[in-house]
């Protein structure tokens, strides 16, 4: 009790969230993004195709069907681009933030001690490309959960462990 | 014997079978339109395709079924005290919870799962509404040597509960320190809930206009001399005599409902914690623990803040699964002094309002926009290009205007975030202004957003989630935004505040 003290807290000396470095998501995940894009699409077009196919009335509109399809497929492209740029994570002592976000940036931060639980998420393309997502649990809903995809597979498991050791240690 | 749980291991064998009834739901349900459209067909199939495409189509799911059996193990990880579980064929998740954070460990049968004879483990951490880690097919031994082990850490925590419990029972009639009287009641009905009042009028009146023309056209009344006659004779009248009508009945619905709700309401203390019991054909009763509180709204509008009362709903988080989750308490008709003096057995001292953050005027804009310029270019264009007819009702548009307008602009004036060291305080709202009150040490993650031509203007939004739902504000001075942000994760970072 003697050496407890209760001083004023400069809110100005704090440590910034807003000035942390975030590392940006691995290259591969590009990669990652563009297949599945490239396989959501191929469905897409096979389904289109097939829609022309039995329905021969639709032949004349074969050219706005197309243009239309490119003008979507360009847009989504470009927009997971920007998405994929604008994806960042950082890990500090007290507390993981995650940057996301295409028109908006944002930025969301949630300290460890309020971490419920963590779950590895590989999905089928991402597993080639040895990447994994981490997924961060909190009570407060879906939408103070985070995901970070595109983090190798092995570092993945590191922060998993050091999201587990943050957890457990309760400060 | 003792299980240790130690090595990866599968459900029991026998959950193929109920993969494989679970796996068929699902693809049933997203592929019933196609068995529709054979259905409608079956005399032009060759039956001979049909049946292998059939059995094609088990044995496909069989083959899922086994995999998702192959690929699902769960763990007891000893070293890091941790509960692991993996699934998937394809998309591999492996779930992580720790064993200290697990609230609740459920055994459940469904009917399938007692035909085969297994049973169902669910865990549950705190918070969210969804289980966590759920087993779908175990024996009943291995379910409670498991739940034994998950819940070991938890022993400690029962055990006070359980004693809470008991003490509760000696002094369960504790003496209520408040009660809202029958003439706040009347109060809260006549002055609350219009919006809702007057939907309910509507619905009502259109469907009993509607039968009520279907059955005068049945018996050959020429609708249009009704219309006539309605037009022309005493207009004036009948509009007043409508609109005081629907008027009074909202009161008198209002008050119906809130008397028959909330009757003989009751708060007692109880070791800390608040009792309410409420209602006149059944009375309802609830706890209010304080740690658990998350979120208190304090809603008052212009004739209640002259009656001097106010209501107060009250957001909890819970884990048990007996109770609802986030559930809502609402204390109707307390006026000033009561109210602070529950907030104060809530917060353990009476919320001020501290530094004050107010919007933008862009919100302003950007709600005349989406309120008030779209409906209307809507309204006009539709009127130029498809129907011209519309043209005539031209004249509701400035009464729109205006009406809309103010709630726009009181809605703006009111929206405004209030901070200081033990509070936070959302207030928004034109009519009826809320007050959302929530303690720093109960956030659990905190966005915050920028949209990138807002950068030069230094504005910004943020969105506070607690267990118990989000506060957000939008469009604020975002400097002063972040500067909170790093205060408030500076103070949960070096505290363990119990938010629950």
């Amino acid at each position: 009790m003697e050496n407890f003290t209760n001083e004023i807290i400069d809110t100005t000396q704090l440590p910034r969230f807003e000035e942390v470095e975030f590392s940006v998501l691995h290259p591969n995940y590009w990669k990652v993004t563009l297949l599945n894009a490239f396989f959501f699409f191929l469905i897409f077009a096979i389904g289109l195709g097939l829609l022309l196919y039995f329905n021969r009335g639709l032949v004349v509109f074969l050219v706005d069907i197309s243009v239309i399809y490119s003008v979507l497929l360009i847009t989504a492209v470009l927009l997971s681009r920007i998405a994929f740029k604008k994806k960042g994570f950082a890990f500090r002592t007290h507390d993981v933030l995650y940057r996301y976000g295409i028109i908006a940036t944002n930025t969301i931060v949630i300290p460890y001690n309020r971490v419920q639980h963590v779950a590895l998420h590989e999905g089928f393309v991402s597993r080639f490309f040895g990447l994994a997502k981490i997924e961060v649990f909190t009570a407060g809903g879906s939408s103070s959960d985070i995901q970070i995809p595109g983090i190798e597979m092995k570092q993945a498991e590191n922060i998993k462990q050091l999201l587990m050791g943050k957890i457990q240690k309760k400060l | 014997m003792e299980e240790d749980f130690k090595q990866p291991q599968r459900q029991s064998s026998i959950g193929v079978l109920l993969m494989f009834v679970t796996t068929l739901q699902q693809w049933g349900r997203a592929l019933w339109p196609v068995a529709l459209v054979y259905v409608f067909k079956i005399d032009e199939l060759n039956k001979g395709y049909l049946y292998i495409g059939i059995a094609f189509f088990l044995i496909v799911i069989g083959i899922v079924a086994y995999l998702k059996y192959l690929n699902f193990t769960f763990y007891l990880d000893d070293e890091n005290d941790e509960f692991v579980i993996n699934e998937g064929i394809l998309n591999k998740t492996k779930t992580i919870i720790q064993l200290n954070k697990i609230q609740q460990v459920n055994i459940n049968q469904s009917l399938l799962q007692r035909v085969i004879g297994v049973y169902e483990l669910d865990v549950d951490t705190a918070g969210s509404n969804k289980k966590e880690g759920s087993i779908k097919a175990i024996s009943h031994f291995l379910a409670l040597g498991l739940k034994a082990r998950l819940m070991e850490n938890e022993q400690v925590d029962s055990y006070t509960e359980s004693s809470e419990v008991e003490s509760d029972e000696v002094d369960a009639e504790a003496r209520p320190f408040m009660s809202i009287s029958f003439l706040s009641l009347l109060k809260v009905g006549v002055t609350s809930n219009y919006v809702k009042g007057l939907g309910l009028i509507v619905a009502f009146v259109a469907t009993v206009f509607e039968n009520s023309k279907n059955f005068i056209s049945q018996y050959d009344f020429d609708d249009e001399k009704i219309d006539a006659y309605l037009d022309k004779s005493r207009i004036i009248q009948s509009v007043a005599i409508i609109t005081f009508l629907i008027l009074s009945s909202i009161l008198i619905i209002n008050l119906v409902r809130v008397v028959f709700r909330y009757f003989d309401y009751k708060i007692a203390r109880q070791n800390g914690s608040l009792l309410l019991s409420f209602g006149l054909l059944s009375t309802k009763s609830t706890i209010i623990k304080p740690e658990k509180v998350q979120i208190v709204t304090v809603t008052r509008n212009f004739f209640q803040k002259k009656m001097n009362i106010l209501e107060l709903k009250i957001k909890q988080a819970t884990s048990g699964e007996k109770e609802d989750r986030k559930s809502v308490i609402e204390i109707p008709g307390c006026n000033e002094s009561e109210s602070v003096e529950i907030l104060k057995l809530l917060f353990l001292k009476a919320p001020e309002k501290g530094m004050m953050l107010k919007p933008n005027f862009r919100k302003l804009v950007f709600s005349i926009f989406l309120s008030i310029i779209l409906p209307l270019t809507g309204f006009f264009a539709f009127a130029k290009f498809i129907q011209p007819m519309f043209m005539d009702y031209v004249y509701v548009v400035p009464i729109y205007v205006v009406f809309v307008g103010i709630i726009v602009y009181f809605g703006f004036r009111n929206n405004r975030l209030y901070v200081n060291d033990d509070f936070i305080i959302k207030q928004s709202g034109a009519w009826d202004v809320d007050n959302k009150i929530i303690e720093p040490g109960k956030i659990q993650a905190i966005t915050t957003s920028q949209l990138f031509w807002h950068k030069s203007a230094d504005i910004g939004s943020i969105t506070i989630h607690t267990a118990g739902g989000n506060i957000s504000f939008q469009l604020g001075d975002y400097s002063k935004i972040k500067q909170y942000v790093n205060l408030w994760l500076y103070e949960m970072e070096t505290s363990n505040s119990n938010w629950m």
